[in-house]
């Protein structure tokens, strides 16, 4: 397997007393899609935000292409790591054009503005304010910009939370694209079927603990899955794979 | 485009208003011609004031940008904010007490240390309430500048005695242009164009903050160092305002709005635009402040206050309605 783009050793955070994420340990490797799945409280987003260096861990560390987060420059480390929040507004009415300029001058990306624009489906609106835009092109602009820079690693915090299916199916395919260019992606996902469809491993964490990291149709199958969401899941199969659904396990 | 129109109308305009007012040809005509008594009068008095008064519009305005930008708020402004307020304690406290300092040392470092505490002291509190919301913003502010009236209202009546006048601290307070020597002026001048510079500097810093924490942040702006350094920054170019101007409100609110809307958010174009603006418009203030009761001069500060409060209040309907 190649080598891994991002590493996380014995991670862990704290809010006073309580530790919100605890010993975690994986790897991201590029080309592959992680979805980060566990139930409300989790750890998911804390976690998320360890990973990109916004939060600073109480144990542990993570390494970015074998380097420790904090050694790395931050306008290096921008450059190859995008984050997806989320929730995205920004305090002023920016064009998508600016937004995608903030995003590209990270630097060190071969293609210009307008190819960007071109290459993510949003050359169209590059002149419209950000309040002129709806939901499911708010979140392509964000990405476009985010992944301007051809970052090798990818990290989306719910960024599909706030989108209706078709939208949330798009971002998805969009990271996927993003990881099949050599990106290592994690995204933190609501929707377990959508985390079925567009992850290849799925990591499920648990009161702040990794409890599983499988491929994902092996952890669809899992009685973990049922114990962590306190549910008992309906497996369908269907010619496009497994769909859950949650039944009242109580 | 009127961004860049405004300062020479605002120069035009401060040239003819004042206790004798000139129409345009006779302004310009005196102008050429120094040797004339009222062209010398001209060029000693009128011409250095309005300059004066730009620079310190300029400023004002580029301290209001930065600190909508830090702040993230469009009602962030130095005289709301309570940093002018804090310069003023500042330079009270230099103007009032003998210190072991020149005063010319002493006014703008004291000003600056006013600026800077009170800066942070309406940072921290909004950020006990919640962030950057426009309530816990103005209310921090609010408590901060009242606070801060009190204690240079205190200052002025337990130190002011028959040496220092209280009346030239109060006229000073209450924002007034000092008419400036010319080479006070090229001081002036200069430390203008340095808090361009430095604001311009902050542009790009200032334009990922826009973007939220998270967002700035993974762009690559380490943001707490980048907040304390803007906010030191605007600290240092509201205290050349105070020092300069006294307490004039609301210029560093108007400027930025209006620049915002000729030229977007992003503050390259943001910045150079709101200090045309900040200056053409109190370069339009102090000549109204001269002219609309002569002999006597209105303080600065009251002119810009009645056009500055109005606005403030539409601005706050439009956040409102926002939501």
């Amino acid at each position: 397997m190649a080598e891994a783009a991002l590493s996380l050793r014995g991670l862990g955070y704290r809010a006073g007393a309580a530790a919100l994420v605890e010993d975690v340990t994986f790897d991201l490797h590029p080309g592959k899609v992680l979805g980060l799945i566990g139930p409300n409280g989790a750890g998911k987003t804390t976690l998320l935000r360890l990973m990109a260096g916004l939060l600073r861990p109480a144990t542990g560390e993570v390494r970015l292409h074998g380097r420790p987060l904090p050694a790395w420059p931050a306008r290096e480390r921008a450059r190859r790591m995008g984050y997806l929040p989320q929730h995205f507004a920004p305090h002023w009415d920016y064009t998508a054009r600016e937004l995608l300029r903030l995003g590209l001058e990270r630097g060190g990306s071969a293609e210009g503005l307008e190819e960007v624009a071109t290459l993510h489906g949003v050359a169209g609106m590059l002149a419209r304010r950000w309040s002129s835009l709806s939901g499911g092109e708010r979140a392509r602009v964000l990405a476009a910009s985010v992944l301007a820079t051809r970052p090798g690693v990818v990290l989306a915090d719910e960024a599909t939370a706030a989108l209706d299916v078709g939208q949330s199916l798009a971002l998805m395919r969009r990271l996927r694209a993003a990881a099949r260019e050599g990106a290592a992606v994690a995204v933190v996902v609501h929707d377990l079927n959508l985390a079925l469809a567009g992850c290849d491993r799925l990591a499920l964490l648990h009161q702040g603990r990794l409890h599983a990291l499988e491929a994902a149709a092996a952890l669809a199958e899992d009685a973990r899955l049922d114990a962590a969401f306190g549910v008992a899941f309906v497996r369908v199969r269907t010619a496009a794979g497994l769909l859950l659904s949650a039944r009242d396990g109580g | 485009m009127i961004a860049w129109l405004l300062p020479p109308l605002g120069l035009l305009a401060g040239l003819m208003l004042g206790a004798v007012t000139l129409t345009p040809a006779e302004a310009l005509s005196l102008l050429a011609d120094p040797a004339q008594p009222l062209g010398q009068l001209l060029w000693q008095w009128r011409l250095p004031r309005v300059l004066a008064a730009g620079c310190v519009g300029a400023l004002l305005a580029l301290g209001g940008a930065v600190f909508q930008g830090v702040f993230r708020n469009p009602l962030a402004e130095p005289y709301l904010l309570g940093s002018a307020g804090g310069a003023a304690v500042g330079a009270t406290v230099a103007l009032l007490v003998a210190l072991p300092l020149p005063q010319w040392l002493a006014l703008p470092l004291f000003a600056f240390c006013g600026a800077w505490g009170a800066t942070w002291l309406v940072l921290a509190l909004a950020r006990l309430a919640d962030g950057t919301s426009i309530a816990a913003l103005l209310l921090a502010g609010v408590a901060v500048a009242a606070l801060l009236g009190a204690v240079r209202s205190f200052l002025m009546l337990a130190l002011s005695d028959e040496t220092v006048s209280l009346q030239a601290v109060l006229a000073w307070a209450l924002g007034g242009v000092q008419t400036p020597s010319w080479p006070e002026l090229a001081v002036l001048a200069a430390l203008t164009v340095a808090a361009l510079a430095l604001c311009l500097a902050l542009a790009r810093g200032l334009d990922l903050l826009g973007l939220g924490e998270a967002v700035a942040e993974s762009f690559g702006l380490p943001v707490r160092r980048f907040v304390a350094l803007a906010v030191l920054a605007g600290a240092f170019v509201v205290a050349v305002s105070v020092v300069w101007g006294g307490l004039v409100g609301f210029v560093g609110l108007m400027a930025p709005h209006l620049a915002r809307w000729t030229s977007g958010p992003l503050h390259r174009g943001l910045l150079p635009r709101a200090a045309a603006i900040g200056a053409g418009l109190a370069m339009l203030c102090d000549g109204a402040a001269r002219a609309l009761l002569p002999p006597a001069e209105i303080p600065l500060g009251l002119v810009t206050a009645a056009i500055g409060a109005p606005f403030f209040l539409l601005v706050l309907a439009r956040e409102a309605r926002r939501g």
